[in-house]
């Protein structure tokens, strides 16, 4: 039983990466296109960062999405006032992000519930305040632009990451690759563990003795360094920084997409990222009122798949 | 100078006066039920909206008595259809759903009355300013500051004095032993929610006298009445109260001196509260940790 | 030294007392069971002891130590462990897993990244101990959920052993179970107890495993202190009689 229980995530695990691997080859077959795949992969990320709180910790995070544009903003500004670097503007987006959140984290973690999401959304808005008003340098409601990703340069080989779409794709897949790895690795770990317990039952958490409000506040900085890798990411696909990635709105899409693809589970926020980008894309190109079915998909999915894909197929909490 | 100064306090608590109502709306679901109602600025548009379509037949004071439990009636209709089956849920839940909610009122709004923005005409005699000297002061301001004065004063005698008022704030402290009394709880939530919703609705119809009605207009209302929350403390509807009031003033008075600061001022104020003193203003220690 | 001294400890929660100028003194080794009626305040005062709330007024030490306001988690690390009166677990990690977690932190490693092949081994070798302490070395890959309330409450007990306490604060270890299950729970605290590095203070509500087991025994009513002593003293003391023996069945 065991067995046949590892052999099926071995192989699920494998047609994941597969389908990852080939995107570019047979996206274009079921009317897709490679720049959709690699926005999966990075709001796919995304959601996996918001899971790392969300689902492994158990903590009510609705504001993540400030973490997320302000990596955006830091690889934007790298890029446009530092230096033309790729691999400068990641880490600087995923320090602003970091950085942000270990600030913010300890200010907040000694809420919960709803009032502990209720802050986390209210200081998300105060960055996109300030996003949009300081227009001068963030460039406000138009957005930051006048930079744009630069091509990698490996000494023996330079990779057109700029104009090449498929390059691009595959360098995003390898920095996804890399951060996932960290978090799987985490997860797996003592601490992780400790996260695990936090989520199960705090209170029996506390009393063997973790620091329940400091591990939290680790774990939360944690995820907002990946989120500001994300948010890095996305600023690279785009060309393009905006407040609306640090609005509340999309740190909502970012839940969601961790709700439908299965909360509890490692791969299902990229899942549901998958299914809300495509389902986003195709709305948005036959109605108007896209706005109204993305919200009746939240309503329907909160009512009757709450669970999400994979957390419908199977798996239990493990530690 | 201190004229100008109490002129812009006076400015700020009529803001804040508005902030106040919907803010004690979201303050009562929120306590109660847990949930935070991200819709509740959906809920402001579609009792404007209302007000707007049933004006040219009740006149403006009849969208006034009319709308705002028309919209509670509609509050009530999702409550128990949507929200109750998600109450022993994680609250993450209901959060997922309000948020959609939001996004479900806007384009909703949007696709029956159309995206341009309406404009709301309020009677004459309310339309023209007090005096010359304080010319911003119009007497709709005055009104809707009047308005709001008695729906928070029935607000606190409904809480106070009636039965259901009683219950509400029991079921606030421990809804467990309220529901072991014999009270039924599902039934006193949507009351509650309901109550909450008439307020929305009724600071929808007060907006769109002095904003014009947009799709948009009420997602940018949600954040002060959060702060509002925060500020004056978790779990206190007089603390509630007391943060509207000074976000508005506070708001107000830096509109004079950095215009460009006056919502970033709101955020300051959060932030402060939330550093020297967690559980808000009046909050209670313990209350929704 | 005594392993446990509260001192005169009141709790008020606004107009209600819960606990009311409560003193109690236990020392190292010693199996002190608390009994008394419902509503006595016995779970409140153990909620003061392990930390869950700080006292109103009085103060309480832990082996010298003035723990009257310290955090749960810190008294955790100092040698305190606690278990509850609804079963306060990882419903659904699987024994082994929930053990691992206080052996990890025991160990010093909850904030580690990775654990060596050396430092792995040492912590199975470590839950192993746990598991046959407890008698439930064939349960450990269930969830913890799905075994029989005896059972939990074990893991519950083993989980709490794993930090290494000195002093064990178990409340009401054998409710609602049957006969066997009261036996068994009732043998693993005599283990415990016979090893002297235990210190243990029980709420109980049945009356054999109290009289059994206990070395001393608090008589708690209405949120104070009626009464303290042998199990003798107290069986045949009247006040405790009329106002609790005499009630319970």
């Amino acid at each position: 039983m065991k067995r046949a229980e590892g052999t099926l995530k071995l192989l699920a695990l494998v047609a994941i990466w597969a389908a990852m691997l080939a995107a570019p080859y047979w996206m274009p077959l079921v009317g897709g296109y490679t720049a959709l795949g690699t926005r999966v992969l990075v709001l796919g990320l995304a959601a996996m960062s918001v899971n790392f709180l969300l689902g492994f910790t158990g903590v009510l995070s609705f504001g993540h999405a400030a973490y997320f544009g302000l990596g955006a903003y830091g690889a934007g500004f790298c890029l446009k006032f530092l230096a033309p670097s790729t691999p400068l503007s990641l880490l600087c987006g995923m320090l602003l992000g970091g950085i942000a959140g270990a600030l913010l984290g300890a200010l907040i973690v000694r809420r919960r519930g709803v009032y502990f999401a209720m802050v986390t959304i209210a200081f998300g808005q105060v960055f996109y305040y300030i996003a949009f008003r300081w227009s001068s340098v963030t460039g406000g409601d138009d957005g930051l632009r006048g930079f744009s990703r630069q091509p990698i340069d490996l000494g023996l080989f330079s990779f057109d990451i700029l104009s090449n779409a498929t390059y691009f794709y595959y360098f995003v897949l390898v920095c996804f690759a890399l951060i996932t790895a960290v978090m799987a690795f985490i997860l797996r770990s003592p601490f992780g563990r400790t996260m695990i317990a936090i989520r199960e039952n705090e209170r029996r958490a506390r009393f063997l003795g973790i620091p329940v409000e400091r591990h939290i506040w680790i774990a939360f900085t944690l995820s907002c360094f990946f989120m500001g890798f994300a948010g890095a990411l996305y600023a690279l696909t785009n060309n393009f920084a905006d407040p609306r990635g640090l609005h509340y709105s999309q740190s909502g899409d970012f839940v969601m997409m961790a709700v439908m693809g299965g909360m509890r589970t490692f791969w299902g926020p990229l899942l549901g990222a998958a299914v809300f980008v495509v389902l986003q894309d195709y709305l948005s190109s036959i109605t108007i009122n896209w706005m109204s079915f993305v919200g009746m998909l939240f309503v329907a999915v909160v009512l009757l798949f709450p669970r999400g894909l994979l957390g419908v197929i199977g798996g239990r909490a493990k530690a | 100078m201190t004229q100008l100064l109490l002129f812009n306090i006076t400015n700020g608590l009529i803001i804040g006066a508005f902030y106040v109502l919907m803010a004690l709306g979201l303050s009562l679901i929120l306590n109660l039920s847990n949930v935070i109602n991200f819709a509740h600025g959906g809920f402001l548009v579609v009792g404007g909206y209302i007000a707007y379509t049933i004006t040219p037949y009740v006149g403006f004071w009849g969208a006034l008595l009319i709308a705002p439990p028309l919209t509670a009636v509609i509050g009530l209709i999702i409550e128990r259809v949507l929200i109750r089956p998600l109450y022993g849920r994680d609250p993450l839940y209901s959060l997922l759903l309000t948020f959609g909610l939001a996004f479900i009122f806007e384009d909703g709004t949007r696709f029956i009355w159309g995206a341009q923005g309406k404009p709301v005409t309020i009677p004459a005699a309310l339309a023209q300013p007090l005096t010359n000297e304080f010319f911003f002061i119009t007497g709709y301001r005055l009104f809707m500051v009047a308005v709001v004065v008695i729906a928070v004063a029935l607000l606190f005698a409904l809480l106070r004095y009636t039965r259901l008022g009683i219950r509400i704030r029991a079921g606030t402290l421990d809804l467990e032993t309220v529901a072991a009394m014999g009270v039924n709880v599902r039934v006193l939530r949507s009351l509650n929610f309901a109550v909450g919703i008439f307020l929305a609705g009724l600071s929808g119809v007060l907006a769109a006298g002095q904003l014009g009605l947009e799709p948009t207009m009420g997602t940018g209302l949600l954040m002060p009445s959060f702060i509002a929350i925060i500020v004056g403390g978790v779990g206190s509807l007089t603390g509630t109260l007391l943060g509207g009031l000074l976000i508005g003033v506070a708001s107000g008075v830096t509109a004079v001196y950095f215009p460009s600061a006056s919502e970033a001022v709101m955020y300051v104020m959060m932030a402060i509260v939330l550093l020297i003193r967690p559980r808000g203003l009046l909050g209670e220690e313990g209350m929704m940790s | 030294m005594t392993m446990l001294e509260v001192k005169s400890v009141t709790k008020r929660f606004g107009n209600l007392v819960a606990v009311r100028d409560v003193s109690l003194t236990v020392q190292p080794g010693e199996l002190r069971a608390i009994i008394g009626p419902n509503g006595a305040g016995k779970t409140t005062f153990f909620n003061l002891i392990s930390g869950l709330f700080s006292p109103t007024a009085g103060t309480i030490h832990f082996d010298g130590r003035d723990v009257t306001h310290l955090k749960a988690e810190k008294r955790v690390t100092l040698g305190m462990a606690r278990t509850f009166q609804i079963t306060e677990i990882f419903p659904e990690l699987t024994v082994f897993e929930n053990i691992r977690i206080g052996t990890e932190v025991a160990a010093g490693f909850r904030l580690r990244p990775w654990l060596s092949h050396a430092e792995q081994a040492e912590v199975a070798k470590r839950i192993e101990a746990m598991l046959a302490l407890t008698g439930l070395e064939a349960k450990a890959t269930r969830l913890v959920g799905e075994l029989a309330h005896g059972d939990q409450r074990a893991a519950e007990i083993a989980m709490a052993l794993t930090l290494r306490p000195r002093l064990l604060l178990l409340d009401e270890p054998t409710a609602g179970m049957g006969d066997q299950e009261t036996y068994d729970i009732a043998q693993l605290i005599r283990r415990l107890h016979r090893d002297s590095s235990f210190t243990i203070v029980l709420i109980e509500h049945d009356m054999r495993v109290v009289f059994n087991l206990a070395d001393r025994i608090t008589v708690l009513d209405q949120g104070s202190v009626l009464a303290e002593g042998t199990p003798d003293e107290i069986a045949g003391n009247e006040t405790v009689q009329a106002a609790y023996l005499g009630k319970a069945a």
